[in-house]
């Protein structure tokens, strides 16, 4: 117990004792602070843009990052700090063009516009604003608090329990379960992971002659990681979204117009009417959060249909739909406690489940020192465990980001609702330049750039034919991990055929990934 | 009562070439690309063999080509009939593919005609020579992609692609020491 | 006119040099006509990749080069030979490598081009300190434990990082008559992740382990190198143990084949300079975590590669047989 509270405090240390980057008034301020409060303004703006959203910034503002804060175990703080800062400000800052504009700024804002912009229409856009910030922040920490609690209690209960082939297990679960619940279609889910597992089998096996590669020298290496992701994520959504542009000849930038009126505002009585919806929409969304996969969009038509269920069976109560400060809340509480909870399998299993969690372990993968899995929690005795003081440091850094949201989180969403009028067909060829770069810049290869754009087109044409991306990417950073613990499991048990049903736990697991197709599926 | 199945809808279409790739990759692409084989007997021990993992994915992208067909068996949507869709990618590629070969080639261009003494390899990290490339390419694909999407050229979509490419010179070349902007790292 | 663009970093690195460089080195006769690229062949962040960009840091700094590090990891090595075979041999493309890249796996991937004499070897940085580690306080924190354990009929996972690692835990098996579970794992972080998770017994680690070593988690059970461990001067050579070989080797640059030799020297002896010059920071990464700079260049560094590759043509057919 000691041993834990001295880690919480060298967590908390190794954020606010790390190196100054500037001094104001004689106090330096530490350099994690500033990336995480620089990372949540940023993020406020790309939520609020219309056709920018997370994911894209954190792909992109990475390879700067590393080339900024360098290799060293040093920088891992740093870059989560402005990760995480874009993770918790993009879910605040997509309410905003949701509620002024009707435009949801990310997708997860979607619901956000049902109740948030007919307030605004009615002249209280204020209002509005302010109750999704205060939902929004209420469900994320809620959610984050979850994370603390049981992220280690989850890796120690793993790393006992399991050994090599119940791990194994475990990840055809999380991956079979990815493919289940994303998209419409089992069969289509199963095709993206399908296709990201092979994708990433070329050229990553043991033998010193790369297998899969056609005979390409350029393909020795293996396919480059972020070519990959950035082109089926990044770039095929922007191809996506200006063929869509151009068919519609920029309809996109079609807005209604808001004013606000004397009595905008949070009103009297608003946070005890939101208090319980928020309570409901914080569970739904750490629940839904914490399994891999499922989404903050599902978790926001869960707690929105469900508040507006309510809504109608009591006498008296504002209908959903006509700027009823529930509806408001519903969304934006459930769709941002599930950034925090999906940190959860992130830390203490390595398994993503969302695009923001990518980004994460690509940041921690590319930077080194910090390996999200089971060993991140250990106290070996005698030794202070580096990892565990990171994971600490990013549990302090996602409390004061929490803390920036509630106090001038507000004030920065309202100063970014000028973004929204930004023109998604001038800004997303600029978003491809720098993807492009960025990628060039950490690969140093055109090789990867022409990857990144074939990629682009896979991405374009798994969009058009409604096969679901992310699992792709999931199993594109899982394969190598699946593929290594079925061989040590195998080596380890001497040579086994049956190792993955050697054990009870393992054959569960393997029972339940079974499961989750057959049952899951039908109606994703 | 006609069969509905007859309809070649895209995700039936999908589902049957995604069937028939990867069993012809399982028969021919993996067993002649991998060294190991499925399982590899060395130091007296059997061990995985590299064709092992990528003949699991493959089998399990020929399951969900099935699991597409069984799907749609009795009703899919049939897809638009579109083709501008395809089209227009096609042209984005086009944009992207000259930028980048312009980015390419602008810059061992401009040495060969003005600086024949020397290689571009070896200008690779000096100005202006390393940007010369980078420039005209970068500018060139967000303007191409903006003016493409605008249906009409303007200025400001030329401003807004050099803009950027300043910008990120700026961001990697002048604060970095160590990085090299496209195409500077393959020369 | 070059730097127009970082004024403020080629001034500085320019008066440094021509502040400290009075000494008329053999470097001096031969400079790089352009930048120099240094391909990396590990991952980035590592030790070994933090070891290569403090000597390229360290090479601008002393001889005012422009050194430009590249990642090129994976296949042991072999991916940065090719890269390095495609450039021109005229010293601006040069690359780190342990010498087991081209020895026991250029042999064993039965390629010629990577044959090490289509190379030419610069010199080497830090010597391999690799021991066979345990945890401490386990069940096998002695080799005496571990030969009781196989005796007892205690089936022992032995993690490897690389063929050449497995090869030799399978031959110091045969030696002494246990048939490990070898488990082929990533990296000697991946061999002490798998220690502490209890997933593995014992393994082989090249030198990373000298942390948790120094801190009495893990202990080294046998050294795999000639010289004793740093840590560790007690821990017995394999080759006491039983084995016919020993698992040593070196962190080395490497340049393409047919390298002038004047190049060769220059950038030889200028490495040496700067990983042997305590003042700079690839001397103390060296002196901290790689037990010291090892340097040898020339034809010293030649007759080790000869003796290398002979070894390694051994290990190969002996586990073979």
């Amino acid at each position: 117990m000691t041993d834990l509270l001295n880690y919480i405090g060298l967590g908390i240390m190794a954020v606010l004792n790390g190196p100054a980057l500037f001094e104001i008034g004689g106090i330096g301020l530490p350099v994690a602070l500033v990336m995480l409060a620089a990372g949540l303004f940023t993020g406020i703006a790309v939520g609020a843009t219309p056709g920018l959203a997370g994911p894209m910034a954190m792909a992109i503002s990475l390879p700067l990052l590393i080339s900024a804060f360098g290799f060293t175990p040093d920088a891992l703080l740093p870059v989560f700090a402005f990760l995480i800062g874009i993770m918790k400000g993009a879910t605040l800052g997509g309410a905003v063009p949701a509620i002024l504009f009707n435009l949801p700024g990310t997708p997860d804002a979607m619901m956000t516009t049902l109740d948030g912009h007919p307030m605004a229409r009615n002249g209280q856009p204020r209002r509005a604003l302010r109750i999704a910030q205060l939902s929004s922040v209420a469900g994320d920490s809620f959610s984050d608090i979850v994370l603390f609690v049981c992220a280690p209690f989850l890796a120690v209960v793993v790393e006992s329990y399991l050994d090599l082939p119940e791990k194994t297990a475990l990840l055809i679960l999380s991956i079979s379960f990815i493919a289940a619940v994303m998209g419409a279609s089992v069969g289509k889910g199963l095709l993206s992971v399908g296709l990201g597992l092979i994708v990433a089998y070329i050229a990553s096996g043991n033998d010193l002659t790369p297998r899969l590669t056609m005979g390409f020298d350029a393909l020795d290496a293996g396919v480059p990681l972020i070519a990959a992701i950035l082109g089926v994520l990044i770039v095929g959504e922007i191809f996506a979204t200006l063929e869509t542009l151009w068919r519609n000849n920029r309809a996109l930038d079609v807005k209604t117009e808001t004013h606000g009126t004397a009595q905008d505002g949070l009103a009297p009585g608003d946070l005890k009417r939101i208090t319980p919806v928020v309570v409901r929409g914080a569970l739904i969304g750490t629940v839904i959060g914490a399994l891999p996969g499922v989404g903050s969009t599902l978790a926001a038509t869960l707690s929105y249909s469900l508040g507006a269920r309510r809504a109608r069976r009591i006498a008296g109560a504002q209908p959903f739909g006509s700027g009823a400060p529930e509806g408001i809340a519903a969304t934006e509480a459930a769709n941002s406690a599930v950034s925090g909870a999906n940190l959860i399998p992130v830390l203490s299993l390595g398994i993503p489940g969302n695009a923001a969690a990518v980004f994460l372990i690509l940041a921690a993968d590319s930077i080194g020192g910090f390996n999200p899995g089971p060993a991140v929690f250990a106290m070996p005795e005698g030794e202070t465990n580096p990892q565990l003081v990171v994971a600490f440091g990013i549990f302090t850094l996602m409390a004061i980001g929490n803390l920036l949201n509630w106090t001038v989180g507000g004030a920065v969403m309202r100063s970014m609702s000028v973004l929204a009028r930004v023109p998604a067909t001038r800004l997303l060829p600029v978003v491809l330049l720098v993807s492009l770069t960025a990628i060039y810049v950490q690969e140093t290869s055109m090789f990867a750039v022409w990857a990144t754009l074939a990629f682009g087109v896979l991405g374009y044409g798994m969009r058009r034919l409604a096969v679901p991306v992310l699992p792709f990417v999931i199993a594109f950073i899982l394969a190598g991990p699946l593929e290594r613990s079925a061989r040590e499991a195998f080596s380890a048990t001497g040579a086994d055929p049956w190792f993955l049903f050697s054990s009870p736990t393992s054959v569960i697991l393997l029972l339940m990934a079974v499961a989750a197709l057959i049952f899951l599926g039908r109606d994703g | 009562m006609r069969h509905p199945s007859f309809r070649l809808t895209p995700s039936r279409a999908l589902g049957a070439v995604v069937l028939v790739l990867a069993v012809l990759a399982l028969l021919v692409w993996v067993p002649n690309d991998t060294a190991s084989g499925y399982v590899v007997s060395k130091r007296g021990r059997v061990s995985i063999g590299d064709a092992m993992a990528p003949a699991l994915a493959f089998g399990l992208l020929a399951l969900s080509g099935l699991l597409i067909l069984w799907e749609t068996r009795n009703f899919d949507a049939p897809g638009q009939s579109d083709r501008r869709g395809p089209a227009l990618l096609a042209v984005m590629l086009g944009i992207c593919a000259a930028a980048l070969t312009v980015m390419i080639w602008a810059g061992p261009l401009a040495v060969a005609l003005l600086n024949p003494d020397e290689t571009y390899r070896n200008l690779r990290d000096a100005a202006p020579w390393k940007h010369i490339g980078f420039v005209v390419g970068g500018t060139g694909l967000v303007t191409g992609l903006i003016t493409l999407v605008e249906h009409r050229y303007s200025w400001a979509a030329l401003a807004i692609g050099l803009a950027t490419v300043l910008v990120l010179i700026g961001a990697f070349d002048l604060a970095f020491d160590d990085l090299l902007l496209p195409p500077n790292g393959d020369q | 006119m070059t730097h127009f663009f970082k004024p403020l970093l080629a001034a500085a690195t320019l008066c440094a040099t021509a502040i400290t460089t009075p000494t008329a080195t053999l470097a001096d006769e031969w400079t790089p006509p352009g930048p120099i690229t240094m391909y990396v062949g590990f991952a980035a962040g590592g030790g070994a990749d933090t070891q290569a960009r403090l000597i390229a840091q360290g090479l601008e700094e002393k001889f005012g080069w422009t050194v430009i590090p590249q990642q090129a990891p994976g296949n042991s090595g072999l991916n940065l030979a090719a890269e390095l075979a495609k450039a021109p041999a005229d010293g601006t493309a040069i690359g780190m490598v342990v010498s087991e890249t081209l020895s026991y796996s250029s042999q064993a991937a039965g390629d010629p081009a990577f044959d090490y004499e289509n190379f030419t070897s610069l010199a080497t940085t830090a010597e391999f300190q690799l021991g066979l580690v345990a945890m401490a306080n386990g069940n096998f924190d002695s080799w005496d434990k571990v030969m009781g354990a196989a005796e007892a009929g205690t089936p022992i996972r032995f993690a490897a990082a690389s063929d050449r690692h497995a090869d030799m835990a399978w031959h110091l098996g045969q030696q002494v008559g246990i048939d490990f579970n070898i488990v082929e794992v990533r990296g000697g972080k991946g061999v002490m992740d798998g220690l502490r998770g209890g997933d593995v017994d014992i393994g082989w680690v090249a030198g990373a382990q000298s942390g948790p070593v120094q801190q009495g988690e893990m202990v080294n059970i046998a050294r795999g190198i000639e010289s004793p461990l740093a840590n560790s001067p007690d821990a017995p050579m394999i080759t006491e143990l039983g084995s016919d070989y020993l698992l040593d080797g070196y962190f080395m640059f490497i340049a393409p084949g047919d390298l002038d030799p004047a190049a060769r020297e220059a950038l030889g002896e200028a490495i040496r300079d700067v990983a042997e010059d305590s003042e700079t920071d690839a001397n103390g990464l060296l002196s901290k975590a790689f037990g010291g700079p090892a340097v040898r260049t020339g034809d010293d560094l030649d007759s080790y590669m000869t003796k290398a590759n002979a070894e390694a043509a051994e290990l190969i057919k002996a586990v073979s047989e």
